[in-house]
């Protein structure tokens, strides 16, 4: 198996009665509730986080992008991507990843994403989601019912003009070039993995096997919420006929580690009553406009998590009331003694089947020394004992060996 | 009872088009929850017209919006189904969406309209006003926007529940999620297309009617339509909401009938 550790960018200063005077955490959340001195520490301290998650050990550090959003400060993951590629040595940069619609012409996303790969030596990770309605169609002003053709169409453009070595011209629906020619190609060929995070939308599943992508199932419901959506993308594997590579798949599980169960409550309930709180707090009529979900999925009965939760009155006042055994009992929180942690982690392998485990080991508010703290624990007391999961398998969605470093300059001449 | 029959056009687009009643023709544009057979305002307006009422692409099946692209292409499509009904001038009655549509038309091809209604008109925006956000609201909140009078409201999904009894809820729920869904790819996320700058070229006489209380396009958008169309009439009817032409059938009726007489 591999370790990912994944940060959302959350706004840690929500006030504490969010829930009760505000509607949204997205969308149309009031600006006055964002201080840039608060987000100015929020992002060093992120930042910090992932790179010592590099330190540790993680085989790969992930980001993502989210628009108009208190619990994700990342309108361009890849500038936090930017900063990380200089600042590690190692880990493999998940950018998780590029709502391709939003980008116009998409070519601007194979020229970033090249330029990520050329300048972190070939550690990048391609991530293309179709984006959440709340960051495609309110925000970003998209058609729910042209969103998904035009994202297939501008994921085909990215591929094929990392892939062609001759300027081509592009004639699509929603995209005309005369000239496609990115400049620069990234290190990794034909081009990065592709990982795909997605919710659970049939149509997702057969594009991802028909193209060998990788699907990464983002919940922040867990591993027991999950079995319906991880069922689903192994049944049409199967129905495709190719083989049931556990790293065909990866899962987003938040993870809280101490020395006992009860400790874990100390150390962590707080900061995971923020997130289930204030962070998805949004409002019903962001989560599931018409024409969004296709009507096979609407029949399959399958419904994001978010929109599941949200849409159902009941559960979204729930949100709130949500207590720290509730979290651990639902498994939306793995938690507690590194042995619990690795039993309910082999439980989720075994149930799930997901060769990539992408943690979320900051939750909401969390601050940066409880952060380190579980990530350390994370990374030298569950990661040794979860490595040997699918080793038989061999995982085709993983960059290869990065570039040599750089080698060190010659002494500058003296000027005497 | 509407009949209802499928018309394939030469350009291989398939029609689903409701017809019935006797005298001259008046085309029907559907609002935002479709058109069926049993459409009391239609049913009024059969006894003095033959009420010809097609099925906007979409409402039946998504990918009918697949190969067009916008509201030009919309406007080209309905170009075609005229010609296929032989339908060269005809008065055009629209709702919401339907009345966008009819104005559409009419501004692409003033030919198509001798005579236009617009019934709480969608296609224009105000900075001063702007339309409300009916598609930032949770499918089961959309007739609170919608309607203003609540007996009205119920009284006409106790109408389309009897009448699609066969259906189950999910398909039921799937239909009017389809619907607004079609309506999306031509109103969102700012509902005006280039309809402002297009009314000039709307040669037929209009008549513009608001329901006073509509809480999705602000009443006072008939003045905007009034200050584009040259031949344009309004009339806002207090007691009413965006629903207007099922909440007010008679007096929307007897509107519709005295415009189309006056010629």
């Amino acid at each position: 198996m591999k370790f990912h550790f994944f940060h959302l960018m959350p706004y840690p200063d929500l006030p504490s009665d969010f829930r009760e005077t505000h509607r949204s955490v997205w969308v149309d959340v009031p600006s006055s509730l964002f201080d840039p001195a608060v987000g100015h520490r929020a992002y060093g301290d992120y930042l910090d986080e992932l790179e010592h998650a590099d330190a540790v050990g993680f085989d790969g550090i992930c980001v993502n992008e989210h628009h108009q959003n208190a619990y994700g400060m990342m309108p361009s993951p890849n500038l936090m991507a930017a900063a990380l590629a200089r600042r590690t040595e190692r880990a493999k940069l998940v950018l998780m990843g590029n709502s391709v619609a939003l980008y116009n012409p998409p070519t601007r996303v194979a020229e970033e994403m090249a330029m990520l790969d050329v300048i972190s030596g070939g550690r990048l990770v391609a991530g293309f989601p179709v984006g959440t309605p709340q960051d495609t169609i309110y925000a970003y002003g998209q058609s729910p019912v042209t969103l998904r053709e035009k994202y297939r169409e501008g994921v085909g453009l990215i591929l094929r003009a990392w892939r062609e070595p001759d300027v081509f011209s592009f004639n699509g629906k929603y995209t005309q070039l005369r000239y496609v020619n990115v400049w620069p190609r990234p290190i990794q060929k034909p081009h990065p993995p592709v990982w795909v995070p997605g919710g659970a939308s049939v149509e997702t599943w057969d594009w991802c096997v028909e193209n060998d992508f990788l699907y990464a199932n983002l919940s922040y419901f867990g591993y027991k919420e999950a079995q319906k959506v991880l069922d689903g993308f192994w049944k049409t594997v199967e129905r495709h006929k190719v083989e049931p590579n556990p790293y065909r798949a990866g899962f987003l599980q938040f993870v809280a580690i101490a020395d006992s169960d009860a400790e874990a409550e100390r150390l962590y309930a707080e900061h995971a009553r923020y997130f289930y709180r204030n962070c998805l707090h949004v409002y019903g009529g962001y989560v599931n406009p018409p024409g969004y979900t296709s009507i096979a999925t609407i029949r399959a009965g399958i419904e994001s998590q978010v929109a599941r939760i949200v849409s159902r009155a009941g559960a979204r006042a729930e949100l709130g009331n949500l207590t720290w055994k509730d979290f651990i009992e639902r498994g939306y929180i793995v938690a507690g003694s590194p042995d619990t942690v690795v039993d309910r982690l082999n439980e989720m392998a075994d149930r799930l089947r997901v060769g990539h485990l992408m943690v979320l080991l900051h939750f909401g508010n969390m601050p940066k020394e409880t952060t380190l703290y579980n990530t350390t624990r994370f990374a030298t007391e569950i990661i040794p004992r979860l490595r040997h999961r699918y080793s038989e398998w061999e995982d085709r969605w993983w960059p290869r060996e990065p570039v040599a470093a750089r080698p060190e300059p010659a002494p500058v001449p003296s000027l005497a | 009872m509407l009949k209802n029959d499928a018309i394939r056009l030469k350009s291989g687009r398939k029609w689903s088009v409701h017809s019935g009643g006797s005298g001259p023709d008046l085309l029907w544009l559907h609002g935002l929850r479709g058109v069926d057979a049993a459409d009391p305002l239609l049913l009024t307006l059969a006894a003095g017209h033959r009420v010809i009422a097609p099925v906007a692409p979409g409402f039946n099946d998504l990918d009918e919006l697949a190969e067009i692209d916008d509201i030009h292409e919309l406007a080209l499509d309905y170009d075609d189904l005229l010609d296929g009904l032989g339908l060269h001038g005809v008065p055009i009655v629209g709702h919401s969406f339907g009345a966008m549509m009819a104005a559409e038309i009419a501004a692409h091809f003033p030919q198509r309209a001798t005579r236009l209604v617009l019934l709480s008109p969608v296609g224009l925006w105000n900075d001063a006003d702007p339309v409300a956000d009916l598609f930032g609201l949770p499918v089961a909140e959309m007739d609170r926007m919608l309607w203003h009078d609540a007996a009205a409201c119920e009284a006409h999904a106790a109408r389309l529940a009897a009448a699609s009894s066969d259906q189950g809820q999910v398909e039921a729920m799937i239909a009017a999620t389809r619907s607004i869904a079609a309506v999306t790819k031509f109103v969102w996320p700012i509902p005006d297309k280039g309809l402002r700058r297009r009314l000039r070229r709307i040669t037929a006489p209009t008549l513009v009617v608001f329901g006073a209380a509509d809480e999705f396009v602000p009443a006072r958008y008939a003045a905007d339509f009034a200050a584009g169309i040259a031949h344009c009439e309004t009339a806002i009817l207090e007691g009413a909401g965006h629903m207007v032409p099922y909440e007010k059938t008679e007096t929307v009726t007897a509107l519709i009938e005295r415009f189309l007489k006056t010629a």
